[in-house]
């Protein structure tokens, strides 16, 4: 690490990859060149330019309809809007559904979140211990797997569950056996094809972390007398900590969000409605039942949960020192 | 965690505050009658669809031959309730990408008609020649508040299909009561470990209700123009308990057949992989096109008592216009093309679709002795679903399907699924 | 201590894992690329098999030219580079802002960022359905059923993660050379576009993987504002597939295959930046 980049990050307190306690707070020189500019707002003007229309103005809307009566003959008919108050609210809130749907979002959301962790964790540590050969194609496979889009996971996997001809059922010896009838096991079929679909970018965002940590670091701790668990736990990890932040938040944010999965392989939410998450459930409610309002007021209540975790991320972040 | 609070707090309130504007103000649809351009028709993509095409086909040819310079875009949009609900409320949001002539069930009709799509059509079908024939009490099923918004194109009853071959070998009779049923059902399957005993759906609402109207038991019951369920009564309690019996494993295992369509349980009759199953009409092409053709018989559904039918689910098509129709006369002539006596003869024989005009219907019932089952059943009576423009949502929220497949999956018993499914309902009905 | 012999015996079982567990992830997409080159009777044999020996196009020709998937790919294809470009640019910019200055509310809309990331956008898709259609009666480019609304649309969602992770890379640029550039004389845009641009690009592409993935997958958006189905893009004509009478699946490996190839084409392309970015990212 030259000298030079030293001072010249000391200011900086956002960087996501700079070891904890870095910097110190509260400098607030403006030393880069490009601070000179008046108003560095002009470079977040093309963003905002895109965000506020496409973002913010439908999120207010969003707000907005959970709040009126809603349907299809206020969306095309003619029929006038009506302010109801929180009537949706208290509507959703109230219905057993909306209390089973949302259990079953979070635990399907954490199984998926620890589970893609897991195997993602393990395979990175896996890949820095294997020859070139097996790391190549462990590396391979990930990234295809990675590429596949939801969709096409989702058809492919189908298939190879599929009742009659699937070839999962053909090797396990299990014809018709319909993997999809039980609540819970069309659940963890959903999440195979998940955790598949999002291990990858864990393992290598892991991977490439491991790999950066610079040998003399290790070298010089080892000559210390520091144990590998020493190692592991007072160097790699504060060094990993910004991307496996980055990797357990993508993962919440993604795992929680899921749709194309779901409605796809359930059939748009699994016999007798079984298998809905969230995303799904307000989906059916505005698109299918044409209660729009409704729908509405289950993004709303979905966006304040997930609030509600970025809430405790960035203040677990804070408590640590870090800064954004 | 003040600037946290700061933030999370703008993007909040962007949200929940709600003022003036309202989203998406509802446009009413503004029709035109341009003599020009393209036609676009949206017809229902059936199971075994390929003779359906050429008679549409045939038609679109004879319209354009009456219409020069006019171009006709058919597409095929799905069947099943939801994502057809889907597609039609897209067409209803979006005028610039709606249809002019669509096919609908004609339960969907007071549905479509709340949410302004349909054009009132009351005085073109009144001066249309060959409709004369069209019975009242068909054309009735398509008026809302006196004015008429679909012409009824085809009728569709379903009855009971079973494979002679098996029921020969097995030396049993075709049933005439649900516990013959049943039990023919259960020693079909105890033979053939590869059949199903009968195919059932638990997706399957039209395969399900005759089992509800047989005893006694219906969707829901009206005073003047107000519904209120009738699922959660003692008789339709048993319809469904019947119904749902037939899903164990003896008979059509529930892993299988919990979640099985209309749809699919025509392709498991035609396909040979079922002993019975009870189909429409219409499905009769795709039987005949199946491993299943020359080896079956239609009998009308059995109803409790041995002897009775049990009434049917008076199904069908209807055409009809869009509101946001921007050709609304050629719209309405390409109606009339493909519902006149012509094509309904020519679709009869494509797909088996009953035709809806009387002297078209007279001359295949007389000319096709395989019908006989099915005018049996339209005589011994039929049922409807409620006229409500609620039902359109009952349908596309799987209330039904929902209930059946607790029942089948043992998630609930019958009282406790039919009574979620009535306060379903009667939310819906009360249009909340 | 490890003897040499048992560390040898320790790395051929890791190496023997990693191998198992490389066929294992991969096999699903080699299963994919197979079915779809099968011939129709082997696909719903009862007793299907990892091999074939008849292989055949003709589910290709099938999804290409009876389904029109061509023109559903060149739909995707416009959607997803126009995203990809267009966020990437926009991206740098809000990211040099995020990173490089010191302003009032920065942490206010850096936490924005994070929140947006948040919003369910499926839920969204209720307001921007009405959204979208009052924006095609002004412009119809944009409006419901054009592939401008779906550009814009993936463009909106994949920003505010484009902008959070490329923020990490701008930061691990030091600034010292754009130090020496401004006194060498260099114009704020020469800094920004000779300097930054380059040695950020790394993380542009390992960013740009993301946002093309945004717009590539996107089912809902395409499901929700695509009314035509000439419009239409590659995961929503996927479902032209699942028939009511029969799934097709021949046809449906047949278009996996031809929506997975250029997202892995793109993957191997920056394959290497992407690991190398995201390394960069702890590198200091």
């Amino acid at each position: 690490m030259p000298a030079t980049t030293v001072t010249a990050r000391a200011d900086q307190g956002d960087s996501p990859v700079r070891p904890a306690g870095g910097a110190p707070a509260g400098a607030r020189r403006r030393t880069g060149p490009l601070a000179r500019i008046p108003v560095p707002l002009w470079l977040l003007l093309p963003a905002a330019l895109v965000l506020i229309p496409l973002f913010g103005y439908p999120l207010y809307q969003l707000g907005l309809l959970s709040v009126l009566k809603f349907g299809q003959p206020q969306a095309s008919g003619g029929v006038p809007t009506e302010f109801v108050g929180l009537s949706n609210y208290t509507d959703v809130l109230g219905d057993e559904q909306f209390w089973t749907v949302l259990g079953q979002t979070l635990a399907f959301a954490a199984f998926c979140v620890l589970t893609t962790l897991a195997v993602g964790a393990t395979c990175a540590v896996l890949l820095t211990r294997v020859g070139k050969w097996p790391r190549l194609m462990l590396m391979f496979g990930a990234l295809g797997a990675w590429a596949a889009p939801a969709m096409t996971g989702s058809t492919v996997w189908m298939f190879l569950l599929d009742t009659n001809s699937g070839l999962v059922n053909e090797v396990l010896g299990t014809q018709g056996h319909n993997w999809m009838y039980d609540k819970w096991s069309a659940f963890a079929m959903v999440a195979v094809v998940v955790v598949w679909h999002s291990f990858p970018f864990v393992m290598i965002t892991l991977y490439a972390g491991i790999q950066a940590i610079p040998d003399s670091v290790l070298e010089a701790a080892r000559l210390d007398g520091a144990g590998t668990v020493t190692i592991f736990r007072r160097i790699m990890l504060p060094m990993l900590r910004p991307l496996l932040v980055i990797v357990v938040i993508q993962s919440v944010i993604w795992d929680f969000k899921v749709f194309t999965q779901i409605y796809v392989m359930t059939g748009g939410g699994g016999i007798a409605g079984q298998n809905l998450v969230l995303n799904v459930y307000a989906y059916q409610k505005a698109f299918v039942a044409e209660n729009y309002s409704l729908g509405a007021a289950i993004g709303v209540l979905m966006t304040l949960i997930l609030l509600g975790v970025t809430a405790i991320y960035i203040r677990s972040l804070r408590r640590s020192g870090e800064e954004l | 965690m003040k600037k946290l609070a700061r933030g999370a707090a703008l993007a909040v309130l962007a949200g929940t505050v709600a003022t003036a504007c309202a989203p998406g103000t509802a446009k009413t649809a503004t029709s035109a009658d341009k003599q020009t351009g393209t036609v676009k028709v949206w017809l229902y993509d059936e199971a075994n669809r390929a003779p359906k095409e050429q008679v549409v086909a045939q038609a679109v040819a004879d319209f354009k031959a009456k219409h020069a310079g006019v171009e006709v875009e058919v597409s095929y949009i799905p069947t099943d309730a939801g994502p057809r609900a889907e597609k039609m409320k897209g067409a209803f949001n979006d005028p610039s990408s709606a249809p002019d002539v669509v096919e609908f069930g004609n339960t969907d009709l007071f549905g479509y008609t709340a949410s302004g799509g349909l054009a009132d059509i009351t005085s073109d079908l009144a001066g249309w020649e060959e409709g004369k024939d069209l019975p009242q009490d068909l054309k009735d099923t398509a008026v809302v508040d006196g004015k008429t918004y679909g012409l009824p194109w085809w009728l569709g009853v379903r009855a009971l299909y079973y494979r002679t071959d098996v029921f020969t070998e097995l030396g049993l009779q075709a049933p005439t009561s649900y516990a013959e049923l049943k039990s023919a059902a259960e020693k079909v399957r105890a033979a053939h470990g590869d059949l199903l005993g009968i195919a059932v759906g638990g997706k399957y609402t039209f395969g399900a209700l005759p089992f509800v109207w047989a005893d006694g038991g219906d969707l829901a019951t009206a005073s003047g123009s107000a519904y209120t369920s009738a699922i959660d009564s003692a008789q339709s309690q048993a319809g469904v308990k019947a119904y749902t019996d037939l899903f164990t494993d003896a008979i059509c295992p529930a892993q299988q057949c919990a979640d099985l369509t209309g749809g699919k349980t025509v392709e498991s009759f035609a396909a040979g992989k079922a002993g019975m199953a009870i189909l429409p009409n219409s499905s009769r092409s795709a039987v005949e096109a199946g491993a299943a053709a020359g080896k079956y018989a239609i009998v009308p559904l059995p109803g409790a008592e041995a002897g009775k039918i049990a009434p049917a689910f008076s199904g069908g098509n209807d055409l009809g216009v869009m509101k946001s129709t921007q050709h609304r006369s050629l719209a309405v002539d390409f109606m009339k093309e493909l519902a006149s006596k012509k094509n309904q003869l020519a679709l009869f024989d494509a797909m088996g679709n009953l035709p809806t005009l009387s002297s078209a219907r007279a001359e295949v019932v007389q000319k096709q002795p395989w019908l006989k089952p099915f005018t049996d059943t339209i005589e011994a009576g039929t049922k409807f679903v409620p006229k409500d423009a609620a039902w359109a949502k009952i349908d596309a929220q799987n209330v039904v399907p929902t209930m059946l497949q607790k029942v089948i999956t043992g998630k609930s018993d019958v009282a406790g699924a039919t009574k979620e499914a009535a306060a379903a309902m009667n939310t819906s009905f009360s249009g909340k | 201590m490890i003897s040499k012999r048992d560390n040898r015996v320790l790395r051929q079982g890791a190496n023997t894992v990693a191998v198992v567990l490389a066929l294992l992830t991969v096999f699903p997409l080699y299963w994919m690329v197979l079915s779809a080159l099968k011939p129709k009777g082997e696909i719903t044999s009862a007793h299907p098999r990892p091999w074939t020996f008849a292989p055949t196009l003709e589910n290709f020709r099938n999804a290409l030219g009876v389904s029109g998937f061509g023109r559903y790919f060149l739909n995707s294809l416009a959607v997803a580079v126009v995203v990809v470009v267009v966020s990437a640019a926009i991206a740098f910019l809000a990211a040099v802002a995020l990173s490089r200055f010191k302003f009032r509310f920065r942490t206010t809309i850096l936490i924005m960022f994070l929140v947006a990331q948040m919003v369910p956008v499926e839920a969204l898709t209720i307001p921007l359905f009405f959204l979208v259609r009052d924006i095609g009666s002004v412009a119809p480019g944009f409006g419901l059923s054009s592939l401008g609304s779906l550009m814009l649309v993936n463009l909106a969602f994949s920003l505010p993660f484009a902008v959070w992770m490329l923020r990490g890379f701008v930061a691990a640029v030091p600034e010292s050379l754009e130090e020496a550039a401004r006194i060498d004389g260099a114009s704020r845009f020469t800094i920004l576009w000779r300097i930054l641009f380059p040695l950020v690009a790394p993380g542009l592409a390992a960013t740009s993987v993301f946002s093309f993935i945004t717009a590539w997958n996107d089912f809902v958006f395409a499901k929700t504002l695509i009314l035509d189905t000439d419009h239409q893009t590659l995961p929503a004509a996927l479902m032209v597939f699942f028939k009511p009478d029969e799934n097709d699946w021949g046809g449906i490996m047949a278009a996996s295959t031809l929506m997975t190839v250029p997202v892995l084409v793109f993957f191997v392309l920056v394959q290497r930046h992407m690991v190398s970015g995201l390394g960069g990212a702890v590198k200091d």
